[in-house]
């Protein structure tokens, strides 16, 4: 899959609201700044800080889509919310900053801990378009994350099974080369790079080893081949559906961090 | 309502029911008029033959023997007593009374008593209700409502739905202590095989009772007033092709207008060495319409998916009745461009009819609403399965996992087939649909785990799960569950709506326009 596919937006139209809510916010801060001096604790400035932390704690009640969707219906609305309403908040964040570097330790932390989470998130949608494209594209073998290691297992026996009774060389081949690299899942952030990558070197002792037994197990050898490239594609389906699952350790837990921050400085404007 | 089912009573009475199901004896076989058309000579082979689908069956008095709205693959011979068939609509259960049995005696909780009432179907994401599930009223012409309809020792009945696979239009009732013939479909498709006299006696009833019917039911012929239908049935031709058997041959002259009452056809075209599929037929689509207007050759070729009955119309009398009506000319003009359009479509882009020839190859064709997921979208987050876990205490009615058909995944969750054969074999009558909806349903205190839905679903959509109860021998009870397309959410299907990629649909295979436009 292209790079300028995932970044294609699935609902157009959204992004364009939210291109347009942003632009509205900056002139709505460039006409204030004009007329008098920007504060973030009046006024528009104010008013933007508000703005920031509502949707953030709109973002933070994603969970709460389970079981019903209420009330936008469907879990794809509120994810479609989730990223352009978080989006739009660190628009907000800006705004309220008056686009300028903070002054202190607790600006730059909600700064940072904003930029990161909102960040973080975007990268999460690049992947969560890019990997599920690729896996498809690019492997015949689909799998359950859970039940991969399950998978693996069972292609060892059928290759244990198949190379039973097989020629000195080429049980020696597999024992020694082949078995090894089925045994166990073998996930790696190479995939992440070339999900194809390395296969035909890997499977260079494969083809070798042919040229030294008889036709008859031959046969036995492609049926091995198709076996280790099988494995092969459940290692991929491992690491990329677990890059899946372990992105929003990059995302929540900073936008835990990002609310008690948020809550610190909201009691903070509030009590000096 | 409460409903207090004693489920080991029903497990050990069906387990005596199954003892006692063996093949009827042939000396009780031989003098039966079922098969005084098969000639002497030929007569013991075929019972002989047939014999493993012929069983003889006990019911006792006020028990049920076919419920209204089920299916079945069965016909019945009374060998002693009397049934009573209940005037469609009547219902099975008299008096509102709940009586579970094993059938004969389906377990029959009202639809609006069950637990799970199914809420209306407004605003659901890929449910609601169907047209597809017709119900034939195989009564005899001459019934006045009101009376008694009572059938005795020598009638045959059931043999309608079964060949046509329709849902059962009557309840019929056990009025004494019974015994039947059950002659299961592949003995009764044997028997119109070997015996032209029980044919015969078939198709008249058909022509009878039902053919009327059926072309009411099929919206070209819809309008027609009652003389032209009696006109229509007695000029209609009844012919049955066996699974892959060609109905019709591409460039050959059009004779007839053609009817699907059962199975499924293929519609295909030449192109070169190939035969590119375009679309396919199910019961109550027709095909013949260029003879009819144009007077042109089959520009398809029709071929038996499955056993395939077909009513064929003279092309004469079907065309003087577009003479008095011109307005089903114009629906005909309609249906043959759009059919020509696809033919068009397929010809200039065979990868199209991949589409088509997947659906047939993996059964989908059957499905109502087909759970599928885009794997190009889908991040496999199970969102979709806690979805549905949320929906059913916890418990899934699903697997993701499945057939891969290019970027598609087809899970295993039941298509709600049209015609569900997995509700022909169940001895309690747990498993069901409510005429006019989708939803195939398991009735949970009622099903014994006897499995046979599970056995009879050829798409191994129905799991067997353990309950956590135990039966008496300290076995684990395992009882059938199947996807109920969330029966009881006012949203509908909750792995589509809680799917936040949009990448679980869920489709009606019956429009392969449909199908095309999702998969490509």
């Amino acid at each position: 899959m292209r790079t300028s596919s995932a970044l294609r937006p699935k609902h157009p139209r959204n992004l364009y609201a939210t291109l347009v809510v942003s632009a509205l916010f900056v002139i709505i801060y460039l006409v204030a700044a004009y007329i008098g001096p920007w504060s973030p604790k009046k006024g528009w400035g104010l008013g933007s800080g508000f703005l920031a932390t509502a949707l953030f704690l709109f973002e933070m009640a994603y969970p709460w889509r389970r079981p019903r969707a209420r009330p936008l219906f469907t879990a794809k609305n509120w994810i479609q919310a989730h990223v352009y309403l978080g989006a739009l908040a660190f628009v907000a964040v800006l705004v309220h900053s008056d686009f300028s570097l903070p002054r202190g330790p607790m600006g730059w932390g909600l700064l940072a801990f904003s930029f990161w989470t909102t960040a973080s998130g975007l990268a999460g949608v690049f992947l969560q378009k890019w990997i599920p494209t690729t896996l498809t594209e690019s492997l015949r073998v689909e799998a359950l994350y859970e039940r991969i290691p399950e998978l693996v297992a069972s292609r060892l026996a059928e290759a244990d099974a198949l190379m039973t009774g097989t020629s000195d060389v080429l049980s020696r081949f597999y024992r020694t080369e082949a078995r090894p690299l089925l045994e166990k899942v073998n996930p790696s952030w190479s995939y992440l790079l070339d999900i194809r990558g390395g296969r035909d070197r890997a499977l260079e002792p494969f083809r070798r080893i042919s040229q030294f037994i008889d036709t008859a197990e031959k046969q036995k050898v492609d049926d091995l081949i198709a076996i280790f490239i099988e494995k092969v594609e459940l290692d991929a389906h491992y690491s990329l559906q677990g890059v899946l699952r372990r992105w929003l350790v990059w995302h929540v837990p900073p936008a835990a961090l990002l609310m008690a921050l948020v809550a610190i400085h909201i009691a903070g404007w509030m009590l000096f | 309502m409460s409903v207090r089912i004693d489920r080991e009573d029903l497990l050990r009475r069906y387990e005596r029911r199954l003892g006692l199901l063996v093949p009827a004896p042939i000396d009780l076989l031989r003098p039966l008029p079922i098969f005084s058309g098969v000639p002497e000579k030929a007569r013991d082979k075929v019972i002989e033959k047939v014999r493993k689908y012929l069983h003889v069956v006990d019911f006792a008095s006020g028990d049920e023997v076919l419920r209204e709205g089920d299916y079945s693959d069965s016909a019945y011979f009374i060998i002693e007593g009397v049934v009573e068939v209940l005037a469609p609509g009547s219902g099975g259960s008299a008096g509102g009374v709940v009586k579970p049995q094993v059938r004969g005696g389906a377990h029959d909780v009202p639809a609006a008593q069950r637990p799970n009432a199914r809420p209306a179907a407004a605003n659901m994401i890929g449910r609601g209700s169907t047209n597809s599930t017709v119900v034939l009223s195989a009564f005899p012409a001459a019934y006045v409502p009101g009376q008694r309809l009572l059938l005795e020792a020598g009638e045959v009945f059931g043999e309608i739905g079964a060949l046509s696979r329709y849902a059962v239009s009557a309840t019929v009732r056990a009025e004494s202590p019974l015994q039947l013939l059950q002659i299961r479909l592949p003995a009764l498709r044997m028997l119109m095989a070997s015996s032209k006299e029980f044919k015969k006696f078939l198709d008249t009833r058909y022509r009878t009772r039902a053919l009327g019917n059926h072309l009411r039911a099929v919206s070209l012929f819809a309008p027609l007033e009652d003389a032209t239908i009696e006109e229509l049935k007695n000029a209609a031709e009844l012919l049955s092709f066996e699974p892959g058997q060609i109905v019709v041959q591409e460039g050959t002259p059009a004779d007839g207008f053609l009817l699907v009452r059962g199975g499924y056809v293929k519609v295909c075209v030449r192109a070169g060495e190939a035969d590119l599929a375009v679309t396919y037929l199910r019961k109550g689509d027709y095909a013949g319409e260029a003879a009819l207007l144009v007077d042109e050759l089959w520009p398809f070729t029709l071929q038996a998916l499955e056993h395939v009955e077909i009513v064929k119309l003279p092309v004469d009398r079907v065309r003087a009745i577009l003479e008095k009506q011109p307005d089903l000319g114009d629906q005909l003009w309609n249906d043959m461009l759009a059919r020509l359009k696809a033919r068009g479509a397929v010809t200039r882009d065979p990868v199209s009819a991949e589409y088509v020839q997947m659906a047939m190859e993996t059964g989908l064709i059957h499905g109502e609403s087909v759970l599928l997921i885009d794997l190009s979208t889908c991040t496999r987050c199970d969102e979709c399965v806690r979805g549905c876990a949320d929906a059913h205490g916890g418990q899934p009615k699903f697997i993701r996992e499945g057939t891969k058909y290019r970027n598609w995944l087809i899970p295993t969750a039941c298509y709600q087939c049209t015609d569900p054969t997995c509700m022909m074999d169940c001895p309690t009558g747990a498993i069901s649909r409510e005429v006019g909806t989708l939803e195939v349903t398991i009735n949970e205190p009622t099903c014994i785990g006897c499995s046979n839905c599970a056995g009879r679903c050829p798409w191994g959509n129905i799991i067997m799960v353990e309950s956590g109860e135990k039966r008496p021998d300290g076995k684990p009870v395992e009882l059938a569950t199947k996807c109920d397309l969330c029966l009881t959410r006012p949203q509908g299907p909750a792995c589509v709506q809680m799917c936040p990629h949009g990448s679980a649909v869920r489709i009606s295979f019956k429009d392969i326009q449909v199908v095309t436009n999702t998969l490509k």
